[in-house]
């Protein structure tokens, strides 16, 4: 055991002297984390952008006034859509509120004494900041939209005239229905009396207020079936500790080339220990420093970046499965490429395609539905399936033994395939 | 301590080394010599376990030659120089000696007092703490040797240690291969040097073209294959080159004739044997 370990120990002190292997096992993907992770920060966290589905079903003037009110006022990404589809971008996740404005919504706009216009939404639980958002900008405009009423005296006139003559219509004279008839007549030189008095827009709007909340907001959950992570760091930690893995088998097998051309993989072999131990110990070096460096990054993505893995027991199971599957792999690349360029060769010239179909460059999110079929070949697509898993996608301990199953998997059969045909010499 | 028993190794139809039989005897210097290509280097693999003989056996050590290198744990009675330099170019020469001394089980003070002695060994104390990637060819091969001892194995092999070498690196070799033959150690010494060869060794094995064209001590090899030495003559401005085995006889019998100005007797050398058993010279 302690032979084992000291080749282990020898390999990654070796590592470490190589710039190269440095650079690639542990800067290139600190480097990504942080890039992506700023890059699509920039992106999808402008503060304006809410992306909200709007089904308007009332399709009056008043709901197209609302409409084009809440256009104008911003922090909103507005989408009409039919209802049906505006629902089914919610559930993808593409969409993070559907907002509803159904019959009758115009008119209860255009008498707020009558009824309180209502709208409803429905959210993906996990959206509540940007629901919550949309409500404050939807009772924003509501009330911007009862104080245009309250002081455009033509529109409140024929408000006030029509609601009169229903009144005088239908009611009976009592004392009641005068004080009723002389408040509404009261309402309609609101403006009038405003102007006289020398108040500014906020009175008008405190009087608008005394109508009580100018919108009542309805609100349902829908659940999506596939979201994006919260913070985009999220989505970039993982990518850069698969990163972490592929630099790291690339750097290994590149160790046991470069040992089988230096001659000293022979004097390894003639040394008394098995083969048994010899792969072993780069399977034991290999691990330790994938194992070490991902924890490095992760903890960093933690404490700096605000990366919150929805579980640290199911990330270590995955750290460990993937490590195990890079590893393997390492093994089978060793013997693919005997020569250190070969390895090198063999190495990155396997781990760009298969990276870039399994997420790797791009989140697998963000990819079409044929791309991401399609990756489900790559070791790196179920790598990162694992680490999002543990870190936003809340997954399961059942949930996560698939992904986990297929990289232990993948990696026993690599790293089989390598020892079986390990030589000792270039020829 | 070696014993090779009538062993072949092909590479697909080439046949590296055919029907080698050998045994080596207590405390001595063994020699391959051979051409290049003559297949030094894959009976040194076989006797070191990194390649397995297509016929016959090789074994080691004990009375009764029981031992395949094969296994793992008969190794650490043996220690290989490679022909090629094998060492980790990006850590120190003490370090190498370390991490090689662990392999074979050494630690604590034991390994660092072995690790000093090969240090002594090889003339790098004063550089023990560089990376070897900053040695000179010398230096690098110095080390190479020193890394095969570092356990302290009965049976050494050096596999052409002075490839590359300038003639004072070589010297220095030369000197520690004595030393550890004094210190007791049995050793494989192969080479495509026939002065080496006849300097160094107590017997040769000469081989070509993976056979074992003869074995014995230099002397007997010479007398058996050496046939006669050249005596070259220099009477007047005419030179003349003459065959004999007996130069004073034959020198005897020129001066009668004429008046011999310069002569230079060069007895028949392992070269000579190797040109006598193959036809061919030993150098390309
Ligand atoms: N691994 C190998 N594969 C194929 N041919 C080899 C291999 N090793 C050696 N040979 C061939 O076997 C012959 C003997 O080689 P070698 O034992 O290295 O000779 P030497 O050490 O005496 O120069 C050579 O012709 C060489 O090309
Ligand atoms: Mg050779």
């Amino acid at each position: 055991m302690s032979k084992i370990v000291a080749m282990a120990a020898k390999d990654i002190r070796i590592l470490f002297r190589d710039k190269l292997g440095f650079f690639f096992t542990v800067f290139f993907p600190l480097m990504m984390a942080i890039f992506f992770g700023a890059m699509f920060a920039n992106l999808s966290r402008g503060p304006a952008n809410i992306p909200v589905a709007l089904v308007d079903e009332d399709r009056t003037a008043g709901s197209e006034r609302f409409v084009t009110r809440l256009e104008a006022a911003g922090g909103l990404e507005l989408e009409q859509l039919p209802r049906e589809q505006a629902l089914e971008q919610v559930r993808r996740g593409q969409t993070a509120v559907m907002v509803t404005l159904s019959p009758g919504f115009g008119a209860a706009m255009d008498n707020p004494f009558q009824t309180t216009p209502r709208v409803e939404l429905a959210v993906d639980p996990t959206q509540f900041a940007a629901a919550g958002m949309t409500r404050g900008i939807l009772l924003e405009v509501a009330g911007a939209e009862l104080q245009a009423l309250m002081t455009d005296s033509a529109r409140i006139q024929a408000t006030n005239d029509r609601n009169r003559r229903l009144i005088e219509q239908f009611t009976p004279p009592s004392a009641a229905r005068d004080d009723f008839l002389t408040f509404i007549e009261l309402s309609s030189r609101v403006s009038t009396l405003v102007e006289q008095l020398g108040l500014d827009g906020n009175a008008t709007g405190a009087v608008a207020g005394g109508f009580g909340p100018p919108l009542e907001i309805g609100q349902t959950e829908v659940q999506a079936e596939q979201r994006g992570p919260t913070n985009s760091y999220a989505s970039s930690f993982p990518q850069a500790m698969l990163w972490v893995l592929i630099g790291g088998s690339v750097s290994f097998s590149m160790s046991i080339a470069i040992e089988r051309s230096r001659g000293t993989l022979m004097r390894l072999l003639v040394s008394p220990i098995t083969t048994r131990h010899l792969l072993a110990a780069k399977g034991l070096a290999c691990l330790t420093t994938t194992l070490v460096t991902s924890t490095a990054l992760i903890t960093l993505g933690v404490t700096v970046f605000g990366v919150k893995p929805t579980s640290y027991p199911l990330l270590a199971l995955a750290l460990l499965c993937a490590s195990i599957c890079f590893c393997g792999i390492m093994m089978a690349l060793s013997v693919i490429g005997k020569t250190e360029q070969a390895a090198a060769g063999v190495g990155w010239g396997l781990a760009l395609p298969f990276s870039m179909l399994g997420g790797g460059m791009v989140p697998l999110f963000l990819m079409p539905e044929w791309m991401q079929l399609l990756g489900n070949i790559s070791p790196m697509k179920w790598t990162l399936v694992a680490y999002e898993g543990a870190i936003w996608r809340g997954f399961t301990l059942t949930e996560m033994l698939a992904p986990c199953a297929v990289l232990v998997g993948i990696g026993v059969v690599a790293f089989a395939i390598g020892a079986r045909n390990l030589r000792w010499h270039t020829g | 301590m070696l014993l090779f028993d009538h062993v072949s190794k092909s590479f697909g139809d080439l046949r590296a080394v055919d029907d080698l039989s050998f045994e080596l005897e207590a405390g001595e210097v063994f020699g391959l010599l051979g051409p290049n290509g003559a297949g030094k280097t894959t009976a040194i693999n076989m006797a070191v376990g990194l390649l397995e003989p297509d016929e016959g056996v090789v074994r080691f050590a004990g009375e009764t030659f029981d031992r395949d290198p094969r296994e793992a744990e008969n190794r650490q009675a043996l220690g290989l120089a490679p022909q090629s330099i094998a060492l980790y170019e990006e850590i120190s020469s003490a370090d190498n000696l370390r991490f090689f001394g662990r392999l074979h089980g050494l630690k604590g003070p034991d390994l660092e007092e072995r690790v000093s002695a090969c240090l002594d060994f090889a003339d790098l104390t004063d550089v023990r703490k560089k990376s070897v990637s900053k040695y000179s060819g010398g230096m690098k091969r110095r080390l190479n040797l020193a890394v095969a001892i570092v356990h302290d194995p009965d049976l050494v092999l050096l596999d052409e240690p002075t490839v590359g070498v300038d003639p004072q690196s070589r010297n220095a070799i030369f000197d520690r291969v004595e030393q550890l033959r004094d210190d007791g150690k049995q050793i494989v010494y192969t080479t495509h040097y026939m002065e080496e060869a006849q300097r160094l060794c107590d017997r040769v094995a000469i081989m070509d073209r993976g056979r074992l064209m003869a074995l014995d001590t230099v002397r007997a090899l010479i007398e058996a294959h050496g046939g006669p030495g050249k005596l070259a003559v220099q009477t007047g401005d005419k030179e003349s080159i003459h065959d004999t085995t007996d130069p004073l006889g034959t020198l005897a019998q020129l001066q009668e004739r004429e008046t011999v100005e310069h002569f230079q007797y060069r007895p028949p050398d392992l070269e000579t044997v190797f040109l006598n058993l193959t036809g061919r010279a030993l150098r390309d």
